[in-house]
Formats: C-alpha cells, structure tokens, sequence
C-alpha cells in the first residue's frame, strides 16, 4: 500500500510541526481502514491497515516526544495493534501455502497411486497429509481467534478515544520554545 | 530483539537537521546487526538486522523533504532491496520456528505432514540466505553505510547554508 503524501513539509521549519502533519495523515490512513476491515474476509484491507499501523508506529517512535504526553502511550498502543494484524497476515500467508504444499503431494501421489484401493499404499507421501490438514485447522482456528481479538482491540481503541486523544496531544508541544 | 535507541527531539529544532541525527544513528544500527547475520543456527540475528532496516527505511520516508532528491531515491531503493533480502531469510525462519513448536503439542500421526513442510521451508531458508548474502554483498560495493552519512550532512548542510 503506498502511503499518502503529507502536504507541506518544511525542511526548515520546526521538527514538531511537520512531525504533526505526518503524524495527522498516518493516523487518518489508519483509521480509514475501519469499518472495511471489520470484515473478517477483506484480508487486503486487513493487511493494509497493519501497514498503516506499522507507518504510524515508526513516525510516533521517532517523533512522539515532541507532543503532549498522550502520543508517548500511544506508541504502545499502535504496536500492540500491529502485532495483533501481523499475526493475521501471518495466517492468511500461510493458509494458502500449506494447501498449495498439500495438493502438490497429493498431485504426486496421484501418478503414483493407480487406479486401484491398494495402490493408496505405493503413495509416497500418503503419510503426510493428516499433518498438512491438521495445520490447516490450526491455522483457521487460529486466524478466527486473532480476529476476535483485532475487533475486541479496536472496541477499546474506540471506547479510550484513541483517535481523538492523539489528535489533541499532537496539537500540544513537549516543551515551550524558550526551554 | 535489539532495542532501537531512543533518540532526543527537540519539536523546536529545524526538521532537517532532526533528520540529519536520526538518521544517522538509524544507520549505524542497521550495520551494527549486519555481523555473523548469515548464521542460520542463530535466527535473532537476521531478525535484529530486518528491524533495524525497517526502522531505517521508515526514518528516511519521514525525512524524506529534509534529503537532496537524487541520492535519496537511490539509498531509497538500496535500502529497500536489503530489507527485502532480509525478509527472504527472515520469513521462512519465523515459519520453521512456529512449525517446531506446533510439533511439539501434536500427536506423531500429525508430525510426518509438519516434518515434510520444514523440510521444504529449509530450501526456501537456503535460497534466502544466498539472496541475502548477494545482498550485503551489493551493500559493501554500493557503499550505503556512506552513502547514508552523505545523505545525512547534505540534511544538515540545508541548515547551515
């Protein structure tokens, strides 16, 4: 996903205005995704809003001092948000993967078989597809979990006033100039 | 994982020369990690060293106006192409991990199906590393640990000037 362009960017200007005008469109970016990725099969919108998140993170890490003391917490909060998004994406990678690896076995099996019960024996991976299965359960179990998890994360974003509290504190200064 | 180092900001401060800082010390990290990051036998190396490139790709897209247009564009792409290499290693190192400790909690029946997908994860781990190590290897030719402190002075030069 490539990200939005931040207007009116200022090499020479003070570090914590431009900062906020990063800052202001990263967390636009991210709150944009919702409430498309609330749907748990909209796995792109899913896997662009880690993405924002990872870009709001990485600017909060870097430039979070400058604000009111809400932006430092938030960093956390982004993070943990992230993290719960890329273990999602970790699920969908690998969902497809296991079954592409499982049907390229049981694609050999097949010309290895023949066309009788008893040739199921000659099959030389016939031993490893209750593993492939099982991952695959795992692995959708597992993604059902997390995404439970991501809308229970983002109630609480919700309920905290995430969105709105960073807005404010990113209107604030750390310091005052003269300091 | 290696912790990034907490920089000091000023919102006072000129933004260029925030850059020139940050991106410095960003830079240094990344080849700080780069030792011994081709050891397959030790996993949290590579994944140090993706952070760290991660975290410098990052700064330089948020200094991005403070740096003259040319050499950013291509320390740019350098970047990304040596972060893309580590997350060839890295992604099939994290899979292996987690294959191995879901083998740990299955019955056997299950564990010839994780055995034969670890083993098909340990070519792709290969060809990671060999792509990695072409890699670093255009990172030394390129020279990007310089190019990345020239990019650095040319940000505060726009300030002293």
């Amino acid at each position: 996903m490539k990200a939005r362009r931040v207007k009116g960017l200022d090499p020479e200007a003070p570090l914590g205005d431009n900062a906020e005008r990063i800052v202001r469109v990263r967390l636009d970016e991210l709150t944009s995704f919702m409430p498309k990725a609330a749907d748990s099969g909209e796995i792109v919108a899913l896997h662009d809003m880690r993405i924002a998140a990872k870009r709001l993170r990485y600017v909060l890490e870097v430039t979070g001092d400058c604000f009111g003391p809400y932006a430092a917490g938030a960093v956390k909060m982004v993070k943990d948000l992230q993290d719960l998004l890329g273990e999602i994406h970790d699920c969908d990678v690998q969902l497809p993967e296991v079954s592409a690896f499982l049907e390229e076995l049981v694609a050999e099996d097949v010309e290895a078989a023949g066309a009788t019960p008893k040739g199921l024996a000659k099959a030389p991976n016939r031993r490893t597809y209750a593993g492939l299965v099982a991952l695959h359960v795992h692995l959708r179990a597992r993604r059902r979990a997390l995404f439970e998890q991501f809308l229970e994360l983002w109630l609480d974003f919700e309920r905290k006033g995430f969105a709105a509290r960073l807005a404010f504190a990113l209107s604030e200064r750390s310091q005052s100039p003269e300091t | 994982m290696a912790k990034a180092a907490e920089i000091d900001v000023d919102p006072f401060e000129p933004y260029a020369l925030a850059a020139a800082r940050v991106v410095r010390v960003r830079a240094e990290e990344l080849f700080a990690h780069a030792e011994d990051v081709l050891d397959t036998s030790d996993i949290e190396r590579v994944h140090d060293m993706r952070v760290a490139s991660r975290r410098l790709r990052a700064v330089l897209e948020i200094f991005e106006p403070c740096f003259p247009k040319g050499d950013f564009k291509t320390v740019l792409r350098d970047v990304k192409a040596l972060a893309d290499a580590l997350g060839e290693r890295r992604d099939p190192d994290v899979h292996i991990e987690a294959m191995e400790a879901f083998e740990k909690d299955v019955q056997a029946a299950v564990r010839p199906g994780i055995d034969a997908l670890v083993a098909r994860l340990r070519e792709r781990q290969s060809r990671g590393n060999d792509t990695l190590a072409a890699a670093l290897e255009q990172v030394r030719e390129c020279d990007l640990h310089a190019r990345l402190h020239s990019l650095a002075d040319g940000a505060e030069e726009l300030i002293v000037e």
